[in-house]
């Protein structure tokens, strides 16, 4: 198991963002649906190590993040996209890509190598010179895609990596994922429903903080059939679905 | 990465990518090679030599503004570089790191090599060169001895609170602004009290407040910066 | 972009036409190589040679683009094997052979070796013998070895393919007895 959370909580003031949330994930690609305000974000970052819980058992990768050193370790192994991402707009591509490879205690003989696969990968090797701020959106999140993916992580976490992706970029991400996925564990928040049935093998489905659904997409599509849901697609009909069942 | 083949064992992806290792990335500089080896991390390293407030430009505005307190000083015996230089570092200080001046904040909150190491590294770094600066012109200018170093103490109080400032308030302004007004709003009480705008730079007494006060910033930082605050 | 246009850009410090070149060429020059050394050699050779070309790109004068870069693969595997040690240097014949500037004990040991893969292919004047002097020893493109010949370029191209086995095969034994090889 890559991700054990028990009874998450995450409390900002008097609202809980995280309600109490369990789950285990092991290698595979995990999808996170959910409105929002959901909480997905929240969860994310905690499993990110960036926000400490409340209360509840947070272990990565079969480390503590309370402790320092332990931490530490996790991050090596980490890779994360945040929502919003912010770049430096004078560096480079390789640049940016290469400071968080270090950042992350990357051995520096491996870097520039790994570096370079990680650009490849996400089809910016023509623009690997170019400076960000020379960049369309789609490319910037690219660019956060490949610093994610960098250091070969065993644990991806990846907050709305589709925005501005055109479609045959969308599949190529999701060829990569499942790569990944082989190995590691992969966490996508997503509200885009289609990401999540072509390339999850497991999906949660959060609303207002806690989990109202865990399975396989294939059982939350089950969940929308013969209930007259709302949506276009199968998946979309399971989403509105499970979300009116867990309101009512 | 080709579409072509060529022979089926030789893998051209590996090829191409030995050669855009080269090609697109630099060896690192001197200077960051010896801090990599001094700090015992290239992360580290790599961090410091890219601190916005570390860069050419700002280094060569620095010396200028002292070089000009340095003349200034010549002029009017007034020692000016012991009063500009701690508004100067503070303000270094403030555009060294932290949620105001980094945009990938976020994701620099969940590197292996934490926000806070880099906070503290490019904060001395900026510091110590400041402070160096600070000394040469200080004794090239013929300023008396007392007020050649007396002005440290104060300096480094003022770039606590810049730095408490920044990230108190996650902006690099706010952190200049904090420091400045501060400086000058002691360097004209000191005159008020007793007379000399060097009263705020030279008096002994003021040390130990000077002091503490910089612990109460210093703590304040490293409370600020254990805890990341969160939206959801 | 024509390849003159690339290189000429490349010479200039665009590394994106650096990336279409090695699209474009990669894969020939890697089959070429790979006749002659083993495929971990092959990798490091068509490596050493992109980087000699995003160097010397400024050097290059307008002509064909595909000789002057196996030229540039010739001096990179000579130098290559050339920092190996001697006992490799024995594989790949073609090398040095008529670069007048090279080193003359480095031709003289690559005319011996020469002589011998070139004994493998057949007697002197045989057809096989005719297509790799053309194509391969004095660089000229299939076309205008067909010409030449007074065959179809199809011929040419056959011819070609059974020189490369009969060259592999040759080459292989000589790596075999070294215990290196692919």
């Amino acid at each position: 198991m890559n991700v054990e959370l028990e009874e998450l909580v995450r409390r900002f003031g008097h609202t809980q963002a995280v309600a109490g949330v369990s789950l285990r994930a092991g290698p595979g690609v995990f999808g996170l649906l959910g409105p929002n305000g959901a909480g997905k974000t929240s969860l994310l970052r905690m499993m990110a190590t960036v926000l400490p819980p409340t209360s509840g058992r947070l272990e990565l990768l079969s480390r503590d993040p309370g402790d320092h050193a332990e931490r530490r370790e996790i991050r090596r192994r980490l890779g994360y996209l945040p929502q919003n991402l912010g770049y430096y707009p004078g560096f480079t591509v390789v640049d940016f890509i290469e400071y968080f490879a270090l950042l992350k205690d990357m051995p520096p003989r491996q870097v520039p190598r790994a570096v370079v696969a990680a650009v490849e990968r996400v089809g910016l090797g023509d623009k690997a010179r170019s400076k960000l701020k020379t960049l369309s959106g789609g490319m910037l999140r690219r660019v956060g895609i490949a610093q994610a993916i960098v250091n070969d992580p065993e644990l991806l976490l990846l907050d709305e990596p589709t925005a501005g992706l055109d479609p045959e970029q969308r599949v190529a991400f999701r060829t990569l994922l499942r790569e990944i996925g082989e190995r590691g564990t992969v966490v996508v928040s997503t509200h885009l429903v289609e990401d999540v049935g072509a390339a999850c093998t497991e999906v949660a489905l959060m609303d207002q903080g806690r989990i109202v659904f865990h399975g396989t997409p294939h059982q939350l599509t089950a969940r929308g059939e013969g209930t007259g849901a709302a949506g276009d697609a199968p998946l979309e009909r399971g989403y509105s679905a499970v979300l009116a069942a867990a309101r009512s | 990465m080709t579409d072509r083949c060529g022979p089926p064992d030789v893998d051209l992806d590996r090829v191409w990518t030995g050669v855009a290792a080269q090609v697109w990335l630099r060896r690192p500089g001197r200077i960051e090679r010896l801090a990599a080896q001094l700090l015992r991390s290239p992360g580290l390293a790599r961090a410091l030599v890219t601190t916005p407030s570390l860069l050419t430009g700002w280094v060569i505005a620095t010396a200028a503004i002292l070089l000009a307190g340095m003349a200034a000083t010549w002029g009017t015996h007034t020692p000016y570089v012991a009063l500009f230089d701690p508004a100067v570092a503070a303000a270094g200080i403030a555009y060294a790191y932290g949620p105001g001046i980094d945009p990938a904040w976020e994701l620099s909150q969940s590197m292996a090599v934490s926000d806070r190491m880099v906070l503290l590294t490019r904060a001395l770094a900026v510091f110590g060169l400041n402070a160096v600066f600070g000394l040469l012109a200080s004794a090239a200018s013929g300023a008396a001895v007392a007020v050649t170093f007396g002005w440290l103490v104060p300096m480094t109080a003022v770039c606590a609170l810049a730095l408490a400032a920044a990230t108190l308030a996650r902006s690099a302004n706010v952190g200049v602004a904090a420091g400045m007004s501060g400086w000058v709003i002691t360097v004209l009480a000191g005159k008020a009290i007793a007379g000399q705008v060097t009263a705020a730079v030279a008096g002994p007494s003021l040390v130990l407040p000077y002091l503490v006060f910089t612990a109460c910033c210093g703590a304040l930082v490293l409370y600020t910066t254990r805890i990341p605050r969160g939206t959801a | 972009m024509d390849d003159d246009e690339l290189i000429t850009a490349i010479a200039a410090g665009d590394d994106t036409a650096l990336r279409e070149l090695f699209s474009r060429h990669a894969p020939w020059l890697a089959i070429r190589l790979r006749s002659l050394l083993p495929a971990t050699d092959t990798e490091d050779v068509l490596q050493e040679t992109f980087l000699a070309v995003w160097q010397g790109a400024g050097s290059y004068r307008r002509g064909s683009a595909a000789g002057w870069l196996w030229g540039i693969a010739r001096r990179q595997a000579a130098l290559f094997l050339r920092r190996r040690g001697p006992a490799t240097l024995e594989l790949p014949g073609l090398l040095a052979i008529d670069d007048p500037d090279g080193d003359p004990a480095e031709a003289a040991l690559s005319g011996v070796v020469m002589a011998r893969a070139a004994a493998a292919l057949g007697p002197d004047g045989s057809p096989e013998r005719e297509v790799w002097r053309l194509v391969y020893v004095e660089d000229r493109p299939v076309a205008e070895a067909a010409e030449l010949l007074g065959v179809p370029v199809g011929t040419v191209k056959s011819r070609a393919h059974r020189v490369r086995r009969r060259l592999q095969a040759a080459l292989r034994i000589g790596t075999a007895t070294e215990g290196g090889g692919s």
